[in-house]
């Protein structure tokens, strides 16, 4: 009985502990931000796996910047059939075209997300709120329950990963080996409250 | 009121000529643009339904280099890629993309085996109806026997060098997939030349099959897994 409510104590505690708890807020920093702030991707096909619940996709993922500033990303197979064409622009989102067995609300509202993320959609709001974490700095957008940081060297010269999570957890994070925004090499996108992975890794023009 | 209804049916009437010329241009003009540029129309399909499957049915293996290419339309965007393709009568396929990216589909009866950079995963294509359907089409495609198929409406065509059959899906999951496939197929050979998936965006892939070498010896080994 001792045992269960200290079980059940240890429990309470852990799950009530936030994964930003180390965060400690700290003043603008507009230069930092206006350097290195992902705002910007360019057009490239990405060699892509999208990893689910032990089930595994792979294909061809075309990021696309529209001369309207807005993006569209596909997926393909690599016979060269489309599952899905998402349309993005600040405050839209279109679903142009997704297979049926694709085409589920939970399933397209993550992929949303998921992808708003790597194209910098939620900091193209322009104030960020900072906050110090070690050697990193956190930049923070909130939206509605979510917070989206894009996250810094202390000394701000490099761009360490992507977040998404609410005020205690880290829903998503993304990381971008090799060369960063506006091409980067890979992205490497993980889901921490359930299992989902996506591998994103640039293919070179020809 | 009345007066207006007169008008509009004065209107009717005097325009009716030209109405009538208008539908006559988009029937016509329709007919000749849903032919193929070079190709004209088969005109004896059932004989050449019979000649297509005893001449396709005399190709047992096929070894080739491929290109395909993925374009889409709105977006301007295309990508190519190349690789190696097998077929052995009956049943076994092997895909294998090299650049610019790695992938290996294997067919080999009700099995596939599909293996990207950094998975690998073997089915029964009787387990995945859309895995099926695609699976056959391209068994179908490649060993000719694709006239046959319930699952698509079949029209033909030919120039002094290749027969053209454009295959419109009447099934259900294949019309969410492909508007139409159009396969061209080498007329001294009857082996595929290319094979075009439009899809209903507009959006198509083309693959084009060269270097092709038919009725080798090719081992088993390729297709095992």
């Amino acid at each position: 009985m001792r045992c269960l409510l200290f079980s059940i104590i240890c429990g309470l505690l852990f799950c009530c502990i936030s994964d930003y708890r180390h965060l400690q807020a700290a003043q603008p920093d507009a230069v930092c931000t206006d350097r290195i702030a992902p705002l910007h991707i360019e057009t490239a096909w990405y060699d892509a796996s999208i990893d689910v619940m032990n089930n595994h996709i792979s294909g061809l993922l075309l990021i696309k910047d529209m001369p309207d500033g807005s993006h569209r990303i596909v997926f393909t197979n690599e016979v060269g059939v489309t599952f899905f064409d998402f349309g993005f622009s600040a405050g839209s989102f279109k679903v142009h075209s997704i297979l049926s067995q694709l085409d589920k609300k939970p399933v397209v509202e993550t992929l949303r997300k998921d992808f708003e993320l790597i194209i910098g959609l939620p900091f193209q709001k322009a104030s960020f709120n900072r906050y110090l974490a070690g050697d990193e700095i956190y930049f923070g957008v909130t939206q509605k329950k979510e917070t989206a940081y894009f996250i810094t060297s202390k000394d701000c010269a490099s761009l360490q990963r992507l977040e998404l999570g609410t005020k205690r957890k880290r829903k998503v994070s993304v990381r971008m080996p090799g060369s960063g925004y506006p091409s980067p090499d890979r992205f490497e996108l993980e889901h921490h409250t359930f299992n989902m992975k996506i591998n994103l890794k640039r293919i070179p023009k020809e | 009121m009345k007066k207006r209804m007169y008008s509009n049916f004065t209107l009717s009437i005097s325009a009716k000529p030209w109405l009538l010329a208008f539908g006559l241009f988009v029937i016509v003009s329709g007919q000749t643009f849903s032919q193929y540029a070079g190709y004209s129309a088969v005109a004896d399909l059932p004989s050449f339904r019979k000649e297509f499957s005893s001449k396709s049915a005399s190709v047992t293996s096929i070894q080739s280099s491929f290109t395909q290419e993925k374009v889409l339309t709105a977006l301007t965007e295309k990508i190519a890629s190349t690789g190696s393709f097998w077929f052995k009568r009956s049943n076994k396929v092997r895909i294998e993309y090299v650049k610019p990216f790695t992938y290996l589909v294997v067919i080999n009866g009700d099995k596939i085996l599909v293996r990207d950079e950094q998975n690998e995963n073997r089915f029964n294509t009787k387990s995945n109806k859309m895995f099926q359907q695609v699976n056959r089409i391209m068994v179908d495609c490649v060993q000719g026997t694709i006239l046959e198929s319930k699952d698509f409406s079949t029209r033909v065509f030919e120039n002094d060098r290749a027969y053209l059959m454009e295959m419109t899906p009447s099934e259900k999951t294949l019309r969410g997939l492909f508007q139409t496939i159009v396969l061209t197929v080498d007329k001294r050979d009857y082996s595929a030349n290319t094979i075009e998936m439009n899809e209903p965006s507009g959006d198509k892939t083309t693959i084009l099959f060269t270097d092709k070498k038919l009725n080798t010896q090719i081992s088993d080994a390729v297709f095992a897994f």
